[in-house]
C-alpha cells in the first residue's frame, strides 16, 4: 500500500510536470508549426531565472517566481518576434533556428553560470501526512500548482477569445486569417504562454530536484513523446498523453531497470503510432 | 532528357570533385601534422553519414534517428570483431548489411507514417536503440564507453586510415551520386514532390520510401562501424539525439538541395570545433553562430553561396534578364 500510494503520487507529480512542459510545446507546434527543440532549454532558463532572483538577489521566493514568469513571457515575445517570425512556414530553417537556440542557451548557462548542480530553496518545507499518503509539501504544492494551471489553461483555450483564436489558427491558418484573426499576435501570445509554462515547470522542478544547465535535454524527449503520442494539433489530447507517459515513467522504474523501462515506453509509443499514424487524438497538419 | 554531369562531363562540378580528391590524395605528403589528418578522417566518416541522410531526404523523408543507426552499425561491428574474433574488415561489411536488414524491417511499418510523424518515429527509434544498447552494456559499454576495439591497421600511424577512409568516402559518394541521378533517384524525387501523383503513375511509393531509407541507413551503419574501428574507444554519447541533430545540422547548413551540401557542411562544421579545441566550452556557441549566419544570409545553405555571389554580380553589371533569373534560381 505504501508503494502504491507513493507510485500514484509520483505518477501524478511527474505527469503534471510533463503536461505543463508539453502543453507549451504543443501550442508552438500546433499554432506556429515550429518544432521547438529549444523548449527544454527554455525550461532550464526559467529555473535559472527564478534561482537568480531568489538566491542571487535575495528576493522572496514567491515574488521571484512571479517575476521570473514575467521575464520568461517577455523572452517568449522576443523569441517570436526575432527568431521564429522571419522563418514562419519554413520547417528546415525553423529546425536550424531551434537547434542553434539550444546551443546558445545551454552553453551560455554553462559558461556564465557554471555547470555545477544547484538547488532552489524549497517553497514550503515539511511533510504532509494523511492516511496512507505521506508526501512532502513541496511535491503536493507542485501537484496543486500544476493542476490549477492546467485548469486555467483549459479555461483560457475554451472560454476566452484569444484561446479560441489560437485553436482556429492551429486548425487552419489561412481560414483564421480570413476571419480577421491577427495571426502574428496570436503566435506571439502563444509563444509567451509556452515560455511562461516552461518557466513554471522549470522552477517547480528545480525546487523539487535540482538545477543544472543540461536538465532540459531529458524533459525535451518527454515533451516530444507526449505531444506526438497525443497527436499534433490536439491541445486536449496532451492531458491524456501526459498522464500515460508520466505514469509509465514514474511507475515502471520502481520495478525494472531504468534502461528497460525507457525501452518499453518507447516501444509502446511506436506501436501506438503505427496503429494510429496521427497520434491518439491528432489530425494531419503538415 | 536527364542531365547527368557524371556521365557527360559537361558540367564543371565534376572537375571540382576530381580536383578535390587529388588535393586530398596529396595532402598527407605535404602536411605531416597528425592533427589535421585526424580532423580530415573524422570529416570523411561524418560525410558518409550526412550524405546518406541527404539521400533519404531526396524522397521527402527526414530521419532523426540517423545516429541511432550509426550506433547499430558500430556496436554490431564491435561485437563481431571484439567478442567473436571476426576480422574488422569483414565485420564492417557485415555491420552495414545488418543495419540494412534492420532498417528494412523497421522501415516497412514506419513507411505508414508521413511527414513529421515519420521524422518523430525515427527519433523514437534512435532513442530506443540507445536504451537497448544500454541494456546490453556488457557488450556496448553504455555511457562509460568501451575500449580495446580491434583496429583496422596494426600501425600507430594515421596515414593508412586516411587513405582507406578517403577511398571509402569517395566510393560511397559516387554510389550515392549515381543512385540519385539514376531512374530510381528520379522516382524518389517524384515521391518527395507528391506521393499521390507518384503512385498514380505507377510508382510503388511505399516500396521506394522503404528502399531509400534502408540504403541510407546502411551507409550510416558503415560510417558508425568505421568510426568505431578508427577511434577504438567509443561511448554511447556518439549516437544520442544530439548526434542525430548534429547530422541534420550538417546537411541543412551545407544545403539540403544540392549534392555538395552535406560535404561542405560537414567539412566546415566538423573542422571548426576540432580546430578550436582550446576553447572547448565555447565550441557550441561558435557552432550556433555559423548556423545563424547561414540561416539569415544564405537561404540555400553554404553550397548555394557561389550561385548567390554570382547573382549579385550579374544584377550589378547587366541587370536581370529573365533567362538569368531562371539560371540563378535553379
Amino acid at each position: 500500500m505504501e508503494t502504491a500510494s507513493t507510485c500514484i503520487m509520483n505518477g501524478l507529480v511527474t505527469s503534471a510536470m510533463y503536461i505543463l512542459v508539453s502543453l507549451g510545446f504543443a501550442l508552438l507546434l500546433s499554432i506556429m508549426g515550429i518544432f521547438n527543440f529549444a523548449h527544454g532549454a527554455i525550461y532550464m532558463v526559467g529555473g535559472f531565472v527564478t534561482y537568480g532572483f531568489s538566491v542571487a538577489l535575495g528576493i522572496n521566493p514567491w515574488a521571484s517566481f512571479v517575476l521570473s514568469i514575467i521575464v520568461m513571457g517577455l523572452f517568449g515575445l522576443f523569441l517570436e518576434k526575432f527568431c521564429f517570425r522571419p522563418f514562419m512556414g519554413n520547417a528546415n530553417s525553423m529546425m536550424i533556428m531551434s537547434i542553434a537556440l539550444i546551443f546558445i542557451l545551454e552553453t551560455g548557462a554553462n559558461i556564465w553560470l557554471g555547470g555545477w548542480t544547484r538547488a532552489l530553496p524549497s517553497f514550503i518545507p515539511g511533510v504532509l501526512k494523511a492516511g496512507f499518503f505521506s508526501v512532502t509539501w513541496e511535491r503536493f504544492l507542485t501537484l496543486i500548482i500544476g493542476a490549477v494551471l492546467l485548469v486555467l489553461m483549459t479555461l483560457l483555450i475554451n472560454k476566452t477569445t484569444i484561446g479560441q483564436q489560437m485553436l482556429a489558427v492551429a486548425q487552419d491558418k489561412t481560414g483564421a486569417a480570413l476571419q480577421g484573426i491577427n495571426i502574428n499576435r496570436t503566435a506571439a501570445f502563444a509563444t509567451a504562454l509556452a515560455c511562461m509554462m516552461a518557466c513554471v515547470a522549470g522552477t517547480l522542478m528545480a525546487a523539487l530536484l535540482s538545477l543544472n544547465p543540461y536538465m532540459g535535454d531529458s524533459i525535451l524527449n518527454k515533451a516530444i513523446e507526449v505531444v506526438i503520442l497525443s497527436g499534433i494539433g490536439s491541445i486536449g489530447g496532451v492531458f491524456f498523453g501526459g498522464l500515460i507517459i508520466g505514469f509509465l515513467n514514474a511507475v515502471l522504474p520502481v520495478f525494472i531497470s531504468s534502461a528497460l523501462s525507457e525501452t518499453i515506453v518507447l516501444v509502446i509509443i511506436m506501436v501506438i503510432l503505427l496503429i494510429r499514424p496521427k497520434g491518439l487524438f491528432g489530425y494531419e497538419l503538415f | 532528357m536527364l542531365k547527368n554531369p557524371f556521365v557527360t562531363g559537361r558540367n564543371k562540378t565534376v572537375y571540382i570533385y576530381v580536383g578535390l580528391v587529388i588535393v586530398l590524395l596529396l595532402f598527407p605528403l605535404v602536411v605531416s601534422s597528425t592533427f589535421y589528418i585526424h580532423i580530415l578522417i573524422l570529416s570523411f566518416i561524418y560525410v558518409i553519414a550526412a550524405g546518406s541522410l541527404r539521400l533519404i531526404s531526396t524522397s521527402g523523408q527526414i530521419s532523426m534517428g540517423h545516429a541511432g543507426f550509426m550506433g547499430i552499425g558500430a556496436y554490431v561491428s564491435i561485437y563481431l570483431s571484439k567478442f567473436l574474433g571476426v576480422s574488422p574488415w569483414i565485420s564492417m561489411a557485415i555491420a552495414a548489411l545488418i543495419t540494412l536488414i534492420i532498417a528494412l524491417i523497421v522501415g516497412i511499418p514506419f513507411a505508414r507514417l508521413r511527414g513529421i510523424y515519420f521524422t518523430m518515429i525515427t527519433l523514437f527509434f534512435g532513442l530506443g536503440a540507445l536504451s537497448i544498447e544500454q541494456l546490453f552494456s556488457d557488450y556496448t559499454g553504455g555511457y562509460s564507453g568501451i575500449a580495446g576495439i580491434p583496429a583496422l591497421f596494426s600501425t600507430d600511424s594515421k596515414i593508412p586510415y586516411y587513405y582507406f577512409f578517403l577511398i571509402l568516402v569517395t566510393v560511397c559518394l559516387i554510389i550515392m551520386f549515381r543512385l540519385e541521378h539514376s531512374r530510381i533517384g528520379q522516382t524518389w524525387k517524384a515521391v518527395a514532390q507528391s506521393y499521390s501523383v507518384a503512385s498514380s503513375i505507377g510508382i510503388n511509393e511505399l516500396q521506394q520510401r522503404v528502399l531509400v531509407f534502408a540504403i541510407g541507413c546502411a551507409f550510416a551503419g558503415l560510417a558508425g562501424a568505421g568510426l568505431a574501428h578508427y577511434s577504438l574507444v567509443l561511448s554511447q554519447s556518439n549516437f544520442n539525439l544530439l548526434a542525430s541533430m548534429y547530422l541534420i545540422v550538417y546537411v541543412l547548413v551545407g544545403g539540403i538541395a544540392s549534392f555538395a551540401g552535406p560535404i561542405i557542411g560537414t567539412a566546415i562544421l566538423v573542422m571548426i570545433p576540432e580546430m578550436s579545441r582550446s576553447l572547448k566550452d565555447y565550441v557550441p556557441l561558435l557552432f550556433a553562430a555559423i548556423m545563424l549566419i547561414v540561416l539569415f544570409t544564405m537561404p540555400k545553405g553554404l553550397a548555394g553561396l557561389p550561385a548567390q555571389v554570382k547573382g549579385w554580380f550579374h544584377r550589378k553589371n547587366k541587370g536581370n534578364t529573365p533567362k538569368e533569373v531562371i539560371n540563378n534560381a535553379s
